[in-house]
């Protein structure tokens, strides 16, 4: 196995080559990364660049990802401390205006490198357009097929999820389609202009004909008394620790939350050696849904399947399922996190190293919400408006997968096809009768997997969280550490709409910028008022929609 | 919540000034009602700059207008001190500091420029001084390469906005001010020896109506009876804030040639601003940032102080400004017993309490103290 020593602090630290540097930490039992404002230390909970817990300093630049940075040199690493101060600079770059940035023109753009973006590039490809796909992770696949990053006689081999993966990013390559890796997209202007930076450090500023949006989702917060401790992570955050780092989160690790994800996270952290304390699903078992399980078996046999090897290594691994159950406290114990459930009448407490969170997911729109695209809410999330082609709104931008509402990677793939053709055709490129059959393909196989999600959300169905439960002692804003007793008393004191809460509270102001807390405050804001939310209820979308060194707006010396 | 059908005072807009207006008049037992969309205030977006030395920017943009910002200029540093006695009688923690003001320069030039400049202003009353690198590097070390030197005035500040807006709130409502927000005033007409004013939500009649809409305040007088000519413009300007990092900046920071205010909250954040443009695509729409200003002003930013280079921006935001002609517009309206205007002038948030204060001492038949006849809303007719 090829490596690196990673000198934490101090710390003599083995990680290897490709890893992140979260995952490196993590499996050397370092739990804690970013130190607050409070000094309450924080870990990786989102593990994919957006909660912003896992900050670290990098060999003396601050202000980086831990889950987004990659081990490819032997590196220093120091917890981010909240306000620490700053090395001087001698040295000063010139003012720059925007003419000076790097100014790429490709006649179509795409966002995202998942299933649907890269689908979506295919697809446009095919029909003669010229496609770049930016992606801000270090490798294309997205978050179902993220691939693995490490190498060595003591890694498991890639499974069926991840070859699938390789195969699409190689379709696309073999297709010429442009893929660039590792660049954030933080920036979306009126008239189809984008700001990117590279993590490398270079921004450069993109003006498409067309765009698709394809920036998939992130996990919804379980806001319980306890949930920003280190030591608790998404679903999501675990699983990118073993799928592309075949690193364990910890030794003994509790799942809790709904959706058939958090059963495929125990069988594969099973399979790695973890023990699974239990999965703790807010629905019920599926035997309560016997329609819906036939409709999904119907729809997508395949799958099913799957989910059923899961269940079954599960049972057979002794992983105990507890259903119609949600945490409800989590708290630092002397030997590990003291995670309460409640449901059915109940209460446990189970004793973790690990607890991950999975209780659904909110769409990364943000990018188009600033591009001026209509939104409707659904009651829990907002929809991005398109039409079956992925056209949204907005003359020229085209959105489709996870960060519409949601859907899945298969509906995102299938999408994907779709708007990547219709983007082609309005772009001016001829649909020849191989890409319209292409294209009806797509169309039933979308539908043919929208069945299947409503029928496996039928499964799932499980009580949305009661808002009104959440004990005022509860964070609601991660970054700047205010909780919900002070949301209330700013909703009390007749403030009636995010942006005044924010302002008087702090709320949303830090840099995950409101990711987590925005949807929590448009409940709590709706339950007092009465209204509703939509697409104007929450914070204005506005850049960077990931928080930007000012060094790297400068260009180059 | 439904508004009152009658009230003594009507204030339109829910800014800094009008809010401190009606806290005024409610101080005396007035009974005011406040109207206000919410949407695009100055107040709620601004920086929190204590501005008293003239900025370059405006010289440059208008320089039709520097005599008339000499004018007011003297009102400044009282303004200032205003602020610190609001702080005081409302008890609060407005994160205000005396810090002093710099406006550096990059070459012999730029700094000839504010040497003339500070002359002209220490007349008026400033406190002001021309320093080398040397003076400079002894009270600020964290200046660029290229900074030769600054005008220093002692009379600036800053102060957080955020937490000035909660506290003149929780005032006024303590005082009995009745605060619609989310209302919108299509039209004012003459009624009795009153007003009616048409809202968003119904008509309310009251006897005295206050113009502090901002930029707002133009559509509304020119529909009054006889119209009313108040040119107040709305300007989109564009903000930049950072994480939180160590004390680093004490002062607010300036250029004498280039577009740019530089400076630390008591959060750590650094807040840069400076009068980048942003967009606003329709008359009375949001205001919308644009990617050269953030470009431009960033990194502007990090030539003058370099180690902010390492800092991460975490938000922008845009938000809407009013310009008349360098100066306020405060007072009566001579042509419409009971109508009053309220409209700060340049770097309005500085001048905002003590501006409102003047036009409530009007209302209220003291002597404001203050000679306000160049702010006199007949000016432009
Ligand atoms: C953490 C997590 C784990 C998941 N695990 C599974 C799983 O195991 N099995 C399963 O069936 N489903 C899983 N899902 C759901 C599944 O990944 C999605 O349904 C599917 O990937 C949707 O495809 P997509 O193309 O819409 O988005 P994604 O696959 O999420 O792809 C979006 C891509 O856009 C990139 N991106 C986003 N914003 C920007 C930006 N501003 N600039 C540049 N790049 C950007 C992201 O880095 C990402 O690579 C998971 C989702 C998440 C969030
Ligand atoms: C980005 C930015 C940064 C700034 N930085 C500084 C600074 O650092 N220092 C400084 O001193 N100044 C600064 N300023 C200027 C300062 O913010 C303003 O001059 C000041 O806030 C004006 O206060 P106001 O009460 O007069 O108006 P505003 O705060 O603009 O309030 C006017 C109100 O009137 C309402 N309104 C308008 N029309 C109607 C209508 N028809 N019906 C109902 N309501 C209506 C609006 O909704 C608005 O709330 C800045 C301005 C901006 C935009
Ligand atoms: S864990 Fe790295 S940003 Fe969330």
């Amino acid at each position: 196995m090829s490596g690196f020593v990673i000198n934490f602090e101090g710390e003599q630290v083995a990680a290897r080559a490709g890893e992140s540097v979260a995952a490196a930490l993590t499996a050397h039992g370092i739990r804690g990364f970013r130190v607050t404002r409070s000094t309450a230390e924080r870990g990786v909970f989102c593990g994919m660049g957006v909660c912003q817990d896992c900050l670290v300093e990098v060999d003396g630049v601050p202000g980086k990802r831990a889950c987004m940075t990659v081990v490819d040199r032997p590196l220093s690493i120091r917890r981010q401390r909240h306000g620490a101060a700053l090395a001087p600079v001698s040295d000063a770059l010139p003012p720059a205006t925007i003419e000076e940035l790097a100014v790429e023109r490709p006649e179509l753009l795409v966002i995202g490198a998942g299933p649907g973006g890269l689908s979506a590039a295919i697809a446009a490809r095919k029909a003669g357009a010229e496609a770049v796909v930016l992606d801000e992770r270090r490798s294309p696949g997205g978050q179902y097929f993220k691939p693995v990053a490490v190498a060595g006689d003591d890694i498991a081999p890639p499974d069926a999820q991840h070859r699938e993966g390789l195969a699409l990013v190689a379709q696309a390559r073999a297709a010429g389609v442009m893929i660039r890796s590792g660049v954030s997209v933080w920036g979306a202007f009126q008239r189809l202009e984008f700001a990117a930076t590279s993590d490398t450090g270079e921004t450069r500023r993109y003006l498409p004909r067309a765009v698709v949006v394809a920036t998939g989702a992130y996990e919804r917060a379980w806001p319980v008394p306890g949930w920003e401790l280190p030591g608790v992570m998404t679903t999501g955050a675990a699983q990118t620790l073993w799928r592309t780092a075949r690193r364990l989160p910890g030794q003994r690790v509790l799942i809790a939350g709904n959706g058939p994800l958090n059963l495929q996270l125990a069988a594969e952290l099973r399979s790695g050696g973890s023990e699974v304390v239990a999965v703790v699903e807010a629905a019920g078992p599926a035997t309560r849904a016997p329609a819906a399980v036939a409709t999904m078996a119907l729809a997508s046999p395949g799958l099913v399947a799957q989910g059923l090897a899961y269940q079954w290594r599960c049972l057979t691994g002794g992983v105990p399922m507890l259903h119609d159950m949600v945490v409800s406290a989590i708290e630092q114990g002397p030997s590990g996190l003291a995670v309460t459930l409640v449901g059915g009448g109940a209460t446990r407490v189970l004793e973790a190293d690990v607890l991950c969170l999975g209780y659904g997911f909110e769409p990364s729109n943000e990018l188009l919400r600033a591009l001026g695209c209509r939104h409707d809410h659904d009651g829990t999330r907002l929809v991005t408006v398109r039409d079956a082609d992925g056209q949204t709104s907005v003359a020229g931008v085209y959105a489709l997968g996870d960060c519409t509402g949601l859907g899945g990677a298969r509906v995102a793939a299938a999408d994907g096809t779709l708007a990547g053709l219709a983007a082609a055709a309005g772009l001016g490129h001829a649909i020849g009768p191989e890409l319209a059959r292409l294209g009806r393909q797509a169309a039933s196989a979308a539908q043919r997997h929208r069945r299947f999600q409503q029928a496996l959300w039928n499964v799932y169905r499980a009580p949305a969280l009661a808002i009104a439960q959440v004990p005022n002692n509860t964070m609601i804003c991660r970054c700047e550490e205010v909780r919900f007793g002070a949301a209330r008393a700013a909703i009390a004191d007749g403030l009636a709409d995010a942006g005044s809460v924010k302002r008087a509270t702090r709320i949303g102001m830090g840099p995950c910028q409101g990711r987590y807390c925005r949807p929590l405050l448009e409940a709590l804001i709706s339950e007092a008022t009465g209204k509703a939310p939509d697409e104007t209820s929450g914070f204005a979308p506005r850049p960077p929609f990931r928080p930007v060194t000012i060094r790297d707006l400068a260009g180059k010396p | 919540m439904a508004l009152p059908t009658a009230i003594g005072t009507v204030v339109i807009g829910g800014g800094v000034v009008g809010a401190c207006v009606a806290g005024f008049l409610a101080d005396e037992g007035q009974d005011v009602l406040v109207v206000d969309e919410g949407r695009g205030a100055g107040s709620s977006a601004n920086a929190g700059s204590l501005h008293v030395q003239m900025q370059s920017r405006f010289m440059r943009l208008y320089p039709e207008n520097v005599p008339n910002m000499e004018l007011q200029l003297p009102l400044y540093p009282k303004a200032v001190a205003f602020w610190r006695e609001l702080a005081g009688s409302l008890n609060a923690d407005f994160d205000l500091k005396m810090t002093g003001g710099l406006m550096v320069a990059e070459s012999q030039a730029q700094l000839d420029f504010l040497a003339l400049k500070a002359e002209r202003e220490r007349r008026l009353g400033l406190d002001v001084a021309i320093l080398d690198r040397a003076q400079l590097d002894a009270i600020a070390p964290y200046f660029g390469p290229s900074i030769v030197g600054a005008e220093l005035c002692a009379n600036e500040g800053k102060l957080n906005p955020l937490l000035c807006n909660a506290a003149i709130r929780t005032w006024i409502l303590a005082r009995g001010v009745v605060l619609a927000e989310g209302v919108s005033v299509a039209g004012i007409a003459r009624s009795g020896t009153g007003f009616a004013v048409t809202t968003t939500r119904g008509t309310v009649t009251a006897g005295r109506v206050v113009l502090a809409a901002g930029s707002g305040t133009r559509l509304l007088a020119a529909g009054l009876d006889p119209p009313i000519s108040i040119p107040a413009v709305a300007e989109p300007l564009h903000m930049n804030i950072t994480e939180a990092t160590a004390p680093l900046i004490g002062h607010l920071v300036q250029h004498a040639d280039r577009m740019i205010t530089l400076k630390q909250f008591g959060t750590g954040q650094i807040v840069i601003g400076g009068g980048w443009p942003a967009r606003q695509d329709a008359p009375g729409g949001h205001a919308e940032v644009e990617l050269a200003s953030l470009i431009a002003n960033a990194s502007l930013a990090q030539h003058i102080v370099p180690s902010i280079g390492n800092l991460r921006i975490i938000r922008t935001w845009a938000g809407l400004n009013t310009s008349v002609d360098g100066m306020g517009v405060l007072g009566a309206v001579p042509a419409i017993p009971g109508l009053f205007v309220a409209i700060p002038g340049d770097a309005g948030y500085t001048l905002g309490p003590l501006s409102a204060r003047l036009v409530a001492d009007v209302m209220l038949g003291r002597k404001p103290g203050e000679d306000i006849s160049p702010f006199r809303p007949e000016r432009f007719e």
